[in-house]
């Protein structure tokens, strides 16, 4: 455990130095980034600034959510960048080998040998949108928020991870290129808004199958709205954790099936 | 003995499926497949003692890679048992390849984007060496294979031959009892094969490595293994020593004559030897052939220069090659089932 807590650092200054190297890149990678969430957030506000109160949620709460969908969402856009991949370049390309004859956990080499660190540009954005909205909901963010927050944006996070690493599975048994992981990819983006404006099924399907609802609307609901989703603090937790395991149960069978290629 | 390699009755299958042809096949497809097992590793059973360099041949697709996976932990075998330094390789396969140090020829275990220095400092803290073992193995491994020179670029830039060398390197940089080749020497240069070469024996030499490596390079083999396995569809076919291969599938034996002048040829020819092949090569070269079952060479000699002049003799060596294509093409597999 702790070889591989002081190889993750060592694989962040590595990776980010390889990432530095190509400056050009890099900060174009960071601009697109950057713009591309100031669209997103310039776009929610187009829509929801006229709306005064929408199912029970104003203008500044929805904001509020939005930003803080950010920090699950950048913290695993980081780390998911092999799993996105993993299909193409570890199954049919057979680079799962050389992660398969190394004495570490084959997912952690998975998760942590590449990051895409444009992506903590998010992060920024995320907390100076969360301190403008609590500004102007006179909500005081103390340290316990704060604590509370990044609690939930590690669940969070967890929780993107889990459903992702379970699709990423997919590829130990079918050898064909399956085109799942893109769309439900874009499912993320269903739970940066307030989940009582979907229809019921739409909201059953986001808290229990796909929980995306769980790393982001219900920890900033209840900590907005106390009065009614307050229990949802505990379950937010108990659905990281039980996702993950069995995302990781699946990972375990997928790598014994796994057939390498033929050379 | 205990092995430091105990592999019993070991079987991969893989299950492929049939595509069907066309556009219409190709949707009948989606509905129904036709699955076929196909047998890769076919109840094979060897064991490697300490020390031990073994070489492990067979033509494309004869299951040397998926043996080589199955022992190194990635795949797990159909059926079967494998115990390699104790372990059963993919049950315990983190503690297992702390022990094991893994080559492939075909592809690279380095980090592609950085310095190769960079790759082995990473690959240091992950197997856990000391700092002072690093830089003595270090300094060690660049006498021999040179690495010095290159240390300090992105491996991507590296050429085939150096990249070669630092895989090489960077497999025994733990300095595990046990080492797993796949073709370490494909396509290489002579100097660079000759660099890895003396660089294995000397590991091996030093510290009681046992390898066991896969080459179509049957050079490799005779330079250092002293044990070869020959391996085709899935079945061990050979298990023993260089030597040992000969005796038992050099069947026929040759002596080249070169006579004195035309006259003798004449003579030769009107010898009476029984069961000999007598081939006329050039004006004054003829080639003797005979099984070496019923006659020896020297017996062979004795009869022709005492009734013919001969002004020189070659007796024909059978190549490794040449005993091993045959192996492949299935000639001499027949003779051995006999």
């Amino acid at each position: 455990m702790r070889r591989h807590i002081s190889l993750l650092v060592e694989y962040f200054i590595q990776y980010s130095k390889v990432r530095l190297a190509y400056r050009g890149d890099f900060l174009i990678s960071v601009v697109t980034t950057v713009v591309a969430t100031v669209f997103g957030v310039a776009t929610v506000w187009l829509i929801f600034h006229r709306v005064p109160r929408l199912v029970g949620w104003d203008f500044y709460e929805i904001l509020f959510l939005y930003g803080f969908s950010l920090l699950p969402m950048s913290l695993f856009n980081m780390l998911s960048i092999n799993l996105y991949y993993f299909g193409e370049t570890y199954i049919v390309e057979g680079k799962f080998d050389r992660v398969l004859v190394r004495p570490l956990n084959s997912l952690f080499q998975i998760l942590f040998e590449q990051f895409r660190l444009e992506s903590l540009s998010d992060m920024v954005l995320g907390v100076v949108l969360l301190v403008g909205c609590a500004r102007h909901l006179g909500f005081a963010l103390g340290p316990w928020e704060w604590l509370y927050l990044a609690a939930a944006t590690v669940c969070g996070c967890v929780i993107y991870l889990a459903i992702f690493l379970m699709l990423t599975c997919v590829s130990f048994w079918m050898e064909d290129r399956v085109g799942v992981i893109p769309p439900v990819y874009n499912m993320l983006t269903f739970g940066r808004y307030p989940l009582d404006i979907y229809n019921p099924f739409v909201k059953f399907l986001l808290s229990w199958i796909v929980p995306f609802g769980f790393a982001t609307f219900y920890p900033t609901a209840s900590l907005l709205k106390e009065d009614l989703y307050r229990h949802y603090i505990y379950l937010v937790p108990l659905v990281a954790a039980s996702f993950f395991l069995l995302a990781l149960w699946i990972w375990s069978r997928g790598v014994r099936n796994y057939s390498s290629t033929g050379s | 003995m205990r092995g430091v390699v105990e592999v019993e009755e070991l079987v991969k299958e893989f299950r492929t499926f049939e595509r069907r042809e066309g556009l219409f096949g190709a949707i009948r497809d989606l509905f129904s497949r036709q699955y076929r097992n196909r047998r890769a590793v076919d109840r094979i059973s060897f064991r490697i003692g300490r020390g031990e360099m073994v070489g492990y041949i067979g033509p494309n697709g004869a299951g040397k890679s998926t043996t080589i996976k199955m022992l190194t932990g990635i795949l797990v075998p159909t059926s079967g048992r494998i115990l390699a330094n104790g372990f059963v390789p993919w049950r315990e396969r983190t503690r297992y390849t702390q022990t094991i140090g893994v080559v492939f020829g075909q592809r690279t275990q380095l980090w592609w984007d950085i310095a190769v220095v960079e790759s082995f400092q990473l690959l240091k803290k992950i197997y856990e060496v000391s700092e002072s073992d690093y830089r003595a193995r270090m300094k060690h491994f660049d006498e021999i294979l040179e690495l010095g020179r290159y240390l300090h670029t992105p491996v991507r830039k590296l050429s085939l031959g150096e990249r070669m060398r630092c895989d090489v390197a960077a497999a025994l940089l733990h300095n595990p009892p046990l080492v797993f080749l796949d073709e370490p020497t494909i396509g290489l240069d002579i100097v660079a094969k000759e660099h890895i070469r003396e660089f294995l024996r000397e590991v091996n030499r030093n510290y009681g490595t046992t390898m066991l490596l896969t080459t179509h390079d049957l050079s490799d083999i005779e330079e250092l293994c002293a044990r070869l396995m020959i391996l085709d569809h899935g079945r061990l076919l050979f298990d023993g020593g260089l030597a040992d291969l000969k005796n038992r599938f050099w069947r026929e034996a040759a002596v080249r004559l070169y006579l004195k002048d035309r006259e003798q040829g004449q003579r030769l020819s009107q010898l009476n030897l029984h069961g000999i092949g007598c081939e006329k090569l050039e004006e004054l070269v003829w080639r003797l052939h005979f099984a070496r079952e019923e006659w020896t060479a020297a017996e062979v000699i004795r009869r022709v220069v005492n009734a013919v002049e001969v002004r020189d003799i070659a007796i024909e060596e059978q190549s490794i090659e040449e005993v091993v294509k045959r192996i492949y093409l299935g000639e001499v597999l027949e003779e051995s089932r006999r």
